[in-house]
């Protein structure tokens, strides 16, 4: 019996905090973007693509306004650093979720919640426990030094590769679990018959457990890239603040370079990024039921 | 406007709310670490005012928030620079500090400054200066120049740190150049750019956090940083560090103890303003933070001294930052984007 009305009324409460939280926050970010910018930060709200120009022209140093690749440098870089991270989250994830997924009973639950464990911790602290590890007379330096193996490694922060494990260390989770969840699901079955029929192990992973688990390696994937978009902190701390991520782009507008539009228009963009991924996604989605339906 | 207004009301509602809470408060919002914890203790016990404190680490945050409207905060401490901006953009409560008990306390060279004239908003807090630090450790040459730091010699190279502040760390390759500051002149901007670029290979990590536990153990060989902060590594953890002086100047700041405009307890604040600038507790708070102060301390209880503490007692001009114009400040932004594309 489906009382009248009820799906309105009841799902009422949740639109509303939508509204207020998500959409209407959104909308400001819209509007700020197009508006003038104050002459100390802040904006008046009169219209303007000035902050759009931006992104792709600027006054030189010959006082011309010329096309300026730096923010698409930027945005490329970013978009760059998001996608190693999601493929080096897809290959620990992958055999770590098989690992637990073929665990039985208690054990298994005690892997998963090693794997969740983390997320109690803050991610500041985590960030900072890597200092402590990378860093000179660090965990992984002092001990190779004392067990004589290497001499004087020093440092091992401040590059790129101490970023990407940063990145990867905060969004593995986010990966195991969504793959664990298809695998768990996988039927033994099926690779039994693949291997009856002649298929290898490669053959095996490639051809019937990969096309599986699919479902849980896009989910994880997203889950992965949209937050490695804008990390801030791992390029700041880890990596050295050397080069500009889009999160540090959009910090400093609000900052030093007193442009909230600009910093606004950079967040549209990212939020179109974001966006895009996520249509693309759920089109493959909606193919992929049409097909099987 | 209307926007505007409606995040007002509804910030203005949740403020009321937690108001509610305890009658009088006092809500502080300072630079990390700044105000001696033994002092706000003896306030609230003096006069029953409960302290709430939250801390940002550099003035843009802070101005981003009084901009942002109704930050629910009585008391904030900003530089010089941005007291003015503040002052400009009408974000501060006029409280006739020049009336007020703590002004009497200020040093007269630090009354009617440019940043407020006729001393309506502010009265002044703690002040510094922004050099570079070296790990002797790592480096024993001579710290005399600029030059050490912006085209280091071979012990140094990998080992620089700037500031992750454009603001500072412009400034402080302004200062080695003989640029002035928020110059409009590109030429002049240029060549500021051209030598963070040349520098750039050299920079091991642009960033002001952690900077004790970098400098202090040697992961880098020079650090920009400030002089009590310096000061305390050396004196408090024995780390093996000099603050340079080089000869072509410090950069200098000046916090003051303003009250933004809503604010709810002006009066609570004033009252924690008088507190602060009494000898007995500027002492206290001087020990504390190791930063100068600007009203008068009991000297024989100071514990650093030109001896003890030559980092707070330079040698050297110190030039103060200054609210730029949007074109210089425009400038800035460029030279600091191109540097960090």
């Amino acid at each position: 019996m489906k009382r009248p009305g009820f799906n309105f009324w009841g799902l009422l409460p949740a639109q509303l905090i939508m509204l207020l939280t998500m959409i209407i926050p959104i909308g400001i970010i819209v509007v700020v973007s197009f508006s003038t910018r104050g002459a100390y930060g802040g904006f008046d709200y009169i219209f303007s693509l000035e902050s759009y120009q931006r992104l792709l022209f600027s006054v030189g140093w010959t006082d011309e306004l010329e096309f300026n690749p730096q923010y698409l440098l930027i945005i490329g870089r970013t978009i760059l650093l998001a996608a190693t991270t999601t493929a080096i989250c897809l290959l620990i994830s992958f055999p770590a979720a098989y690992f637990i997924a073929q665990r039985q009973g208690q054990l298994k639950v005690i892997l998963l919640y090693l794997v969740t464990l983390p997320f109690w911790v803050s991610m500041i602290v985590r960030v900072y426990a890597w200092l402590i590890i990378l860093g000179k007379n660090g965990v992984i330096d002092g001990t190779l030094s004392k067990l004589g193996i290497v001499d004087n490694l020093g440092s091992l922060l401040f590059n790129n590769g101490a970023m990407l494990v940063g990145l990867v260390y905060s969004y593995v989770p986010l990966m195991i679990l969504p793959v664990y969840a298809s695998i768990e699901k996988l039927d033994p079955a099926l690779i039994e018959a693949s291997h009856d029929l002649y298929g290898g192990r490669w053959k095996t992973l490639f051809r019937v457990i990969a096309p599986l688990c699919k479902p849980g390696m896009v989910a994880g994937a997203v889950l992965v890239f949209i937050p490695s978009l804008g990390a801030v902190i791992e390029p700041m701390l880890l990596g050295g603040g050397k080069k500009m991520m889009m999160g540090n782009l959009i910090l400093n507008q609000f900052g030093m370079d007193r442009n909230w539009p600009f910093g606004a228009a950079v967040a549209v963009v990212m939020m179109g990024l974001v966006m895009a991924v996520m249509i693309l996604n759920a089109l493959r989605a909606a193919r992929k039921q049409a097909e099987t339906a | 406007m209307i926007l505007r207004s409606t995040l007002l009301a509804g910030a203005t509602f949740l403020a009321m709310t937690s108001f509610a809470e305890a009658a009088e408060t006092l809500n502080i919002y300072a630079w990390a670490d700044s105000i001696s914890p033994e002092l706000i203790e003896k306030f609230e016990k003096e006069t029953g005012i409960k302290i709430n404190t939250d801390s940002y680490t550099s003035n843009e945050d802070a101005l981003t928030k009084l901009q942002a409207g109704a930050s629910g905060y009585d008391l904030v401490m900003p530089s010089q620079h941005f007291v003015k901006i503040m002052v400009d953009e009408g974000l501060l409560e006029d409280i006739d500090a020049k009336d007020m008990p703590a002004f009497k306390q200020v040093d007269d060279k630090w009354k009617h400054q440019w940043w407020d004239e006729e001393n309506d908003y502010s009265i002044p807090f703690a002040y510094g200066t922004t050099s570079f630090t070296v790990n002797r450790d790592v480096y024993k040459g001579p710290v005399d120049s600029w030059k050490v730091f912006f085209e280091p010699p071979e012990e140094l190279q990998g080992k620089i740190a700037d500031s992750s502040s454009g603001d500072e760390t412009i400034s402080e390759a302004q200062l080695y150049l003989g640029v002035p500051f928020c110059t409009e002149d590109k030429a002049e901007m240029k060549k500021v750019r051209d030598l963070l670029l040349a520098q750039k290979p050299y920079v091991a990590v642009y960033s002001t956090d952690n900077i004790g536990n970098r400098i202090g153990g040697g992961e880098v060989g020079a650090h920009s940083w400030w002089d009590g902060n310096s000061l305390k590594i050396r004196m408090n953890d024995g780390a093996n560090v000099e603050y340079a002086f080089p000869k072509e100047g410090v950069v200098g700041w000046m916090d003051s103890l303003v009250v933004p405009k809503g604010s709810k307890n002006v009066e609570n604040a004033k009252k924690f303003i008088n507190f602060m600038s009494e000898p007995e507790n500027a002492t206290v708070q001087y020990n504390f933070y190791a930063h100068s102060s600007p009203v008068e301390i009991i000297k024989e209880k100071a514990k650093y001294t030109p001896e003890t503490a030559p980092e707070l007692f330079p040698d050297v001009p110190v030039e103060f930052q200054k609210a730029c114009s949007p074109e210089a400040q425009e400038l800035v932004s460029k030279v600091w984007n191109e540097v960090m594309q």
